[in-house]
């Protein structure tokens, strides 16, 4: 494992982004956000980012197609991305939810420009030290402390960052850096074992307090889609696009073009199952007719759904929607009330 | 004296057992410290479960909208909502016959990210208010603080703690402090003019596009929105600077003159865009055009943007 003292991190970051387009966690009006990297930037390792880096594969809005008529034929242009990119600082939980959207979109049929970005980027992921009041990662069998997919995973020890190559990529990317790195003693090595030990602990701790677990969960689900707990649950409910828009694995998208005169542009864009209009048909008709639906849709299609279809919750429990839903419509407690086991202790 | 969070249970308690309520629209608490949100109760026995502290912020009168119209609902009003049923009211999409007003004088909310910034957050298991001071309480121990040091940006402005609009008032008046809101709109008004664009779009540049500060807008109570038509397609979907100012830029100017800055967009906007300001900014304009004029508070006088005078400052007085 290598280390990088904390005073070379300046070094480092114009390093990398000389290399590729760096993003970072970084702080702009109290609030942190992905965002590629500039001289002067604040980077904020402090607290996860608000818009989840789920962005970066899938943008919020992407053309693909530029067109344009009026000459004898349609002329079309694909548009495709090209630029190699690190992501650097994504939590574990942020991690694992590119696994969900992999199963989304690398499946067949294939989104060749997500497949392509998932290629271009390297990922260095983030151990968090201490979790948040509002993480659960844990209930959905993630590590704190550990993101198994990572290209590089790093551990910030206080006075410097261990840093340790997981993969071809992450290793091509440590020889870059190499100058800057030192060999970590083997007790900071051994330091690193502990904190994910710690914080894996004390975490299992925290799910036990919070009395659920999703053993038999998708059981308990699969007989309440007509259950009163969604008539109970939605009222409150401002049908916003606070909890999707904010959750690392919702993929939810639509098509439009945008076009003035005889050209224009086809983009995809991020929709949310929580608008009224998300399953508005052009007739008129709207299967979701109420929040009631919308809110149960949500919930079922994480915990349900997509798990019975996949094998995977699409949920990792990173707490965004927790954190900011306004009128606290909490994913734990639903989880709870919806028939979670309760374990013991 | 009685606690305010016992006669709020107590008086919807008595409303629905009554009768004279189908439907109370109160607060209930959440297992975190700052999650207390609005709950729907129509059975008697389940109003033991609301609750009032300091985190009851949600305005819960905008659910009137959605809520069935043809039942009597009874709800609890901070001076803020009440400002809010008001605008409801003045553009007709409330009727007032159908709802039983609980006012509750209010002299300022907790914000959670105050509490954390103070490093107070960790292993946080409640927080009381006592007078003018909060209370934390932890596994082990209790600490205090000035409650004012933790309030929302919206209560330290706040003009109308005591609600304008009620039936029945749930407790004594509390004293009116605000800080004056249009410091900072003055403040951006000398900056030079390339400033204050670049200001806006840094801002704007990080909306999420959630809707969330129209949803939760009293004066936002159209029945359909321009924002959501796909035919057409006024704004489009893609999150483009340009089609966020566009969507900002109407927003605002649709508000204007029913804006009754509650303050809610600018609170629960997840990515912390200032919104107050650009509301206050029109709100100041108002008032330096035809006079002064509080949205939800002034309902004697006229709309100012919906009447016109022929010394109206903007009649042209040429031919
Ligand atoms: S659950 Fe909360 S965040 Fe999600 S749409 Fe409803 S109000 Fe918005
Ligand atoms: S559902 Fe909520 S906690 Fe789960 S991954 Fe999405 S935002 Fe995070
Ligand atoms: S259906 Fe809703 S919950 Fe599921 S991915 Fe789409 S937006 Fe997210
Ligand atoms: S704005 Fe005023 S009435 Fe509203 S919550 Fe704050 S102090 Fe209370
Ligand atoms: S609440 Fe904030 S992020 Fe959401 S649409 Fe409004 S300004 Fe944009």
């Amino acid at each position: 494992m290598k280390k990088i003292a904390k005073e070379k991190l300046a070094l480092l970051w114009e390093l990398l982004a000389h290399k590729a387009t760096l993003y970072f966690p970084l702080q702009e009006d109290g609030a942190v956000n992905f965002a590629p990297w500039k001289n002067g930037a604040q980077v904020d390792f402090g607290v996860n980012s608000i818009v989840p880096p789920k962005n970066v594969f899938f943008p919020q809005a992407e053309t693909y197609l530029r067109f344009k008529t009026g000459a004898k034929r349609l002329q079309l242009e694909s548009v495709e991305p090209e630029e190699k990119f690190i992501l650097f600082g994504v939590r574990p939980c942020d991690l694992a939810s590119f696994n969900i959207l992999d199963k989304i979109f690398l499946e067949e049929p294939t989104d060749g420009l997500y497949a392509k970005r998932r290629r271009l980027g390297t990922l260095v992921s983030m151990g968090c030290n201490e979790p948040g009041e509002t993480c659960f990662c844990t209930s959905f069998a993630l590590e704190p402390a550990f993101a198994p997919g990572a290209d590089v995973m790093v551990w910030d020890m206080g006075e410097f960052l261990l840093w340790e190559p997981r993969s071809t990529k992450g290793e091509a990317l440590t020889a870059v850096i190499n100058e800057l790195l030192d060999e970590a003693a083997p007790e900071e090595t051994a330091a690193a074992v502990r904190l994910r030990d710690t914080t894996a602990a004390g975490e299992a701790a925290a799910a036990r307090q919070r009395g659920w677990n999703t053993e038999g969960l998708q059981e308990a689900l699969r007989g309440k889609f007509n259950d009163e707990l969604w008539e109970k649950l939605y009222h409150r409910c401002l049908g916003c696009g606070i909890c999707t828009y904010l959750c690392p694995t919702c993929h939810c998208f639509d098509i439009q073009d945008f076009s003035r005169d005889l050209e224009g542009e086809r983009f995809s864009c991020w929709d949310s199952c929580m608008f009224a209009e998300f399953t508005l048909m052009t007739s008129g008709e709207n299967p979701r007719p109420t929040q009631k639906e919308r809110v149960r849709q949500r919930f079922l299609h994480k915990l349900l759904y997509f798990p019975s279809k996949f094998g995977l919750y699409a949920c990792v429990g990173c707490g965004r929607c927790v954190r900011k839903c306004p009128v606290h419509l909490d994913i734990t407690q639903v989880i709870k009330e919806a028939g979670g086991v309760v374990s013991g202790s | 004296m009685k606690q305010l969070s016992e006669i709020l249970k107590e008086v919807a308690f008595g409303s629905l057992s009554s009768g004279e309520a189908e439907m109370v629209i109160g607060w209930q608490k959440g297992p975190f410290w700052w999650q207390s949100f609005p709950a729907f109760i129509t059975d008697p026995g389940g109003t033991g479960s609301l609750i009032w502290d300091p985190f009851s912020v949600s305005n819960l009168s905008k659910y009137l909208l959605k809520e069935v119209p043809e039942k009597k609902i009874a709800l609890f009003l901070k001076g803020c909502d009440a400002l809010g049923f008001n605008q409801m009211l003045r553009d007709g999409r409330v009727d007032r016959e159908k709802v039983l007003l609980f006012g509750i004088p209010c002299d300022g909310l907790v914000d959670p990210a105050r509490v954390e910034a103070a490093g107070l957050s960790k292993g946080l298991l409640q927080v009381k208010k006592e007078q003018e001071e909060l209370i934390f309480y932890y596994k082990k121990g209790q600490r205090k603080a000035p409650a004012r040091d933790f309030y929302y940006a919206k209560c330290l402005s706040c003009r109308y703690p005591n609600p304008v609009i009620y039936d029945q008032m749930l407790g004594e008046a509390v004293p009116c402090q605000p800080v004056e809101r249009f410091a900072d709109v003055s403040k951006l008004e000398t900056t030079p003019l390339e400033e204050r664009f670049s200001y806006w779009s840094r801002h704007f540049s990080r909306c999420i596009r959630c809707f969330a500060c129209r949803n939760v807008c009293p004066a936002c109570s159209c029945r359909e929105c321009i924002f959501d038509l796909a035919e057409p397609r006024w704004l489009g979907k893609a999150n483009e600077l340009s089609e966020t100012q566009f969507y900002h830029i109407t927003r605002a100017y649709h508000v204007a003159g029913r804006c009754v800055d509650c303050g809610e967009c600018a609170r629960i906007c997840p990515v912390g865009i200032p919104l107050a300001e650009l509301n206050r900014k029109f709100i100041k304009d108002i008032n330096e055009l035809y006079g002064e004029y509080d949205a939800g508070a002034d309902l004697d006088k006229e709309a100012p943007l919906l009447t016109f005078k022929t010394d109206d400052p903007d009649v042209s007085s040429g031919s």
